[in-house]
């Protein structure tokens, strides 16, 4: 039996179908190719290898090394003694909401304990073998090393690995206590990090398929455009070349090499239609959301108290209109997608954060079912929620359909810019009051934009483990108002007590599709949110980072993490150096406050130093949690300082990395992190340390200027006066 | 045409003007040396020409014909990293790990020149190579452990 038909079978067990009578599929599996494999994640072959199947996607964050120390932690090995291997697309691991899928910061929340206990469960039935085999209770056993010892005798896990197979799986295995840990909550090195220095590690990009062609797709000038006509005689006469056709949203150039196939796409001439977000105006957006002052028929997602009434009795009002661009993920790897159609069978390799959406995906360009497409995930150069999408999966299966070789098709930056799936534009109207004692009276928010989980819910279509008539419904109460689009909306409330709250949203539709960038909603609320309680610190003439903590509950994981930020945020300070504070309940788990020092020099923004103090409940890899607030400051300031998607007729106007700029060393700056020291159960790290670095960096500006800057990005709103 | 990388005659039968960098992939079959933006603008390509970092996606191959090209896949001496990537490693710089290639052939190319680089030049080298996952500090902080390895050696 394949591992792969193997494991197939491991899920279909999961979900509790009876197997008749004979051997267990553990049992025969372990018979007869000598690896023992209780669970859909851990094996250990008859060589003593231990190897963990990470069923989530390697974009950076860590999870390869997560799993391999979760299992080597439960199963006493060292962690170079695990293997890991990338899962591929199988039942087994639908486990986030009944799919295959990495993101929102999940993998460490939900994996924490199902893979400890898969470790923990091949232990105690190794353990059990080498038992029966000496005569002694289990209990007797210790492991170390991967040997099972008893007094002076010694099996090692390799010599078990049939008799244990036959044991019965323990549903609820003994979970090694905190005190015992070797791995977990160390320092420890990334285990993939040796292919990442030496050049051999495969990104989607890397795949290499026996027979495979390239591709090179050509996409039109307006987001979405198809070609009504296509002159590719030129292109056809290049060696190599072997096709050049006309797709939904594209044309695609294939030939033997990628070079070939670049150097075709040159000569091609193309005319596009108008795409379907013709017309489409970024200023219009902005003009049109500035001049909406409506009230009545929002989406509603909270009201507390009487928010209305209690701001117009305040002694002291305030309101701020505060706005964010389009924004793209840009990750390093452009996407890339490699597809294999042979009849009604079809392989996938691709960088992706779902296989569960690209298998339903692919299915229905090829008209197969679901589970007749098989995704082998690779690493992926970044993702930041880009890749839980299908539509380059969608273009590559288009393509490979016609091919019939295997075919690895690739975009260029430029078509992963202006075909992007983006950040939606937003804005939000704050009005908030004061009362005299300085207190909030009230807080009133106004969101606009496109709605983020209605069109997500879109984008995930059939790969939803819910009827089609469920999701339908759904989205239509949303497309009327009724259920509030919670994407869109979260970070609002962030844990402040405030007695009177009204939180609304107006969705923004376009034809130009928003998606999860990454830390999401927040991405844009907690600007507008800790900018807007910045302003009313300081015209409570309250420092505002005592402000803060009045607000936060006593007791709290948020004041605690503020009050751990104090240091930083009292410390002395050099003249012309501002200071900004702000802070986030993030998914309503992991608690991140920063502190930014902010210089101007020659009119350009200098974020010298940025403090983090973080509580993501227990680190289990604390120098990756602090890699994760690292790279969020950086990527959340390349956003703050300078990114923005704008349209002008349709046409996105940034196509590469010199009009959509990312943060270089030379204005990187410090950044010190804290990680709160804590015995709860661990949270995310890949998206909380992004939200707070735009307002702190705003608040800092305010600062040092006097200037309130309210709009994204912030470098560009203050050149414009 | 022929080219020499890292030490290897390879046969390429490419038109001069193909950039460097997908001779380096698809006729070498050095995967390790990326595609991240075709117009010299992030770094991801970036091989060493007799010593020089240059950014392959720009650089036609005909250009390099008789030149000595060193790719990432060039650095470790027979399976013996070098002191940048060892210091890379010590200080768990990669992330998703894409721009490192290019990283390491800038830093490569810096420390050939300065033996005990500022952090100015450190940061007038390294800003050519973007890195989306925001692993500078970890580079800066690995290059100056490199530094302390080589020139602590005797
Ligand atoms: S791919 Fe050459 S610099 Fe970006
Ligand atoms: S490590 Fe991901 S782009 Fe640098």
């Amino acid at each position: 039996m394949r591992r792969r038909e193997f494991l197939g079978g491991l899920g279909i067990l999961s979900l509790g179908f009876e197997i008749g009578c004979g051997p267990s599929p553990i049992v025969k599996h372990a018979r007869e190719s000598g690896t023992f494999a209780p669970n859909a994640w851990v094996s250990i072959r008859r060589d003593g290898g231990v190897v963990v199947e990470v069923d989530k996607v390697e974009l950076g964050q860590g999870v390869t090394t997560l799993y391999a120390t979760l299992v080597a932690e439960e199963l006493d090995v060292p962690i170079d003694a695990v293997e890991t291997h990338y899962a591929d697309s199988l039942p087994a691991y639908r486990t986030s909401s009944g799919m295959q899928l990495t993101g929102g910061s999940t993998s460490t929340r939900d994996g924490y304990l199902p893979i400890r206990k898969a470790a923990a469960a091949a232990r105690e039935m190794l353990v059990g073998a080498a038992a029966t085999t000496w005569g002694v209770p289990p209990a007797e056993c210790r492991t170390e090393g991967g040997f099972v010892i008893h007094g002076g005798d010694r099996l090692a896990y390799g010599a078990l690995t049939v008799s244990a197979a036959s044991r019965p799986v323990p549903s609820s295995p003994n979970l090694k206590p905190r005190s015992a840990f070797r791995l977990i909550g160390k320092h420890g090195r990334r285990v993939e990090a040796r292919a990442k220095v030496d050049g051999t590690a495969k990104f989607g990009i890397d795949v290499r398929v026996p027979n495979m062609v390239r591709a090179w797709v050509l996409h039109g000038p307006v987001f979405g455009a198809n070609a009504i006509s296509v002159r590719s005689d030129k292109a056809l006469a290049l060696p190599g070349v072997l096709d050049v056709f006309a797709f939904p949203g594209g044309v695609a150039v294939v030939a033997e090499k990628t070079w070939q196939a670049i150097a075709a796409a040159r000569v091609i001439e193309v005319t596009w239609d108008r795409g379907v977000v013709a017309g489409l105006d970024t200023e219009k957006l902005r003009a049109a959301a500035r001049a909406d002052t409506s009230r009545g028929d929002e989406q509603l997602q909270t009201t507390k108290g009487n928010a209305d009434k209690a701001i117009a009795n305040a002694a002291t009002k305030i309101e701020a209109f505060y706005e964010a661009p389009y924004l793209c993920h840009a990750s390093m790897e452009p996407l890339n997608c490699t597809v294999h159609v042979r009849g009604k069978k079809v392989e996938v390799w691709a960088p992706v954060q779902s296989p569960s959406v690209v298998q339903a995906a692919v299915a229905e360009v090829v008209g197969v079912s679901p589970e007749d497409v098989l995704v082998h995930t690779t690493l992926a150069g970044g993702g930041f929620g880009r890749r839980t999408h299908a539509d380059f999966a969608v273009q590559a299966a288009q393509i490979a359909k016609r091919v019939g070789r295997p075919v690895q098709m690739t975009w260029s930056r430029e078509s992963d810019m202006t075909q992007a799936q983006y950040r939606s534009i937003n804005f939000a109207r704050m009005r908030g009051a004061l009362r005299a004692d300085g207190n909030v009276a009230g807080i009133d928010v106004h969101l606009l934009g496109q709605p983020l989980l209605e069109e997500s819910i879109a984008a995930f279509g059939d790969a939803l483990p819910f009827p089609r008539a469920f999701v339908d419904t759904i989205r239509g109460l949303m497309a009327t108002n009724t259920l509030p689009d919670l994407g869109s909306l979260e970070g609002f409330d962030n844990t402040y007590e405030v007695e009177h709250r009204r939180i609304a949203f107006t969705p923004i539709r376009t034809k130009l599709p928003s998606y999860f960038w990454r830390a999401v909603g927040p991405s844009f609320t907690c600007f507008a949110l800790e900018s807007f309680i910045d302003e009313l610190a300081h015209a409570a003439r309250v420092d505002p980072f005592e402000f803060r903590r009045r607000l936060l509950p006593v007791g709290s994981r948020a004041r605690r993490v503020l009050d751990m930020i104090a240091p930083a945020w009292s410390a002395p300070k050099a003249p012309g150096v501002g200071r900004g504070i702000a802070r986030i309940t993030y998914a309503g788990e992991t608690e991140v406050a920063e502190v930014v020092d902010v210089e101007l020099v020659a009119g350009r923004i200098k974020v010298r130093r940025v403090h983090v103090v973080v509580d993501c409940g227990l680190a289990v890899n604390p120098d990756i949690v602090r890699a994760q607030m690292e790279g969020a400051v950086i990527f959340g300031l390349s956003a703050a300082l300078d990114q923005e998607i704008t349209l002008a007729n349709g046409v996105v106007q940034q196509r590469n990395f010199d009009t959509y700029p990312v943060l270089r060393m030379f204005e990187c700056p410090e950044i010190t992190v804290t990680i709160v020291d804590s015995g709860e159960a661990p949270t995310g790290v890949g998206e909380p340390g992004l939200p707070p670095i735009a307002p702190a960096v705003a608040n800092a500006l305010f600062a040092l200027t006097g200037r309130r800057l309210r709009r994204l990005p912030l470098q560009k709103e203050l050149d414009v006066s | 045409m022929k080219l020499e990388i890292n030490g290897v005659s390879v046969e390429a039968a490419v038109p001069a003007e193909t950039p460097l960098l997908w001779v380096v992939r698809e006729e070498a079959g050095l995967t390790g040396t990326k595609y991240g933006c075709g117009r010299a603008l992030c770094g991801a390509c970036t091989v060493l020409v007799d010593g020089e970092a240059r950014r392959s996606c720009v650089v036609a191959a005909g250009d390099v014909a008789g030149k000595k090209v060193t790719t990432v896949e060039g650095l470790a001496d027979n399976g013996v990293l070098s002191a940048l990537q060892e210091a890379w490693l010590a200080e768990n710089v990669p992330q998703c790990g894409y721009c490192q290639s290019g990283q390491l052939m800038s830093a490569t190319a810096l420390l050939a020149k300065k033996r005990e680089p500022t952090d100015a030049d450190v940061d007038a080298v390294m800003s050519a190579n973007l890195c989306r996952c925001g692993t500078y500090p970890r580079i800066r902080a690995a290059i100056k452990r490199a530094v302390t390895a080589l020139v602590g050696k005797p």
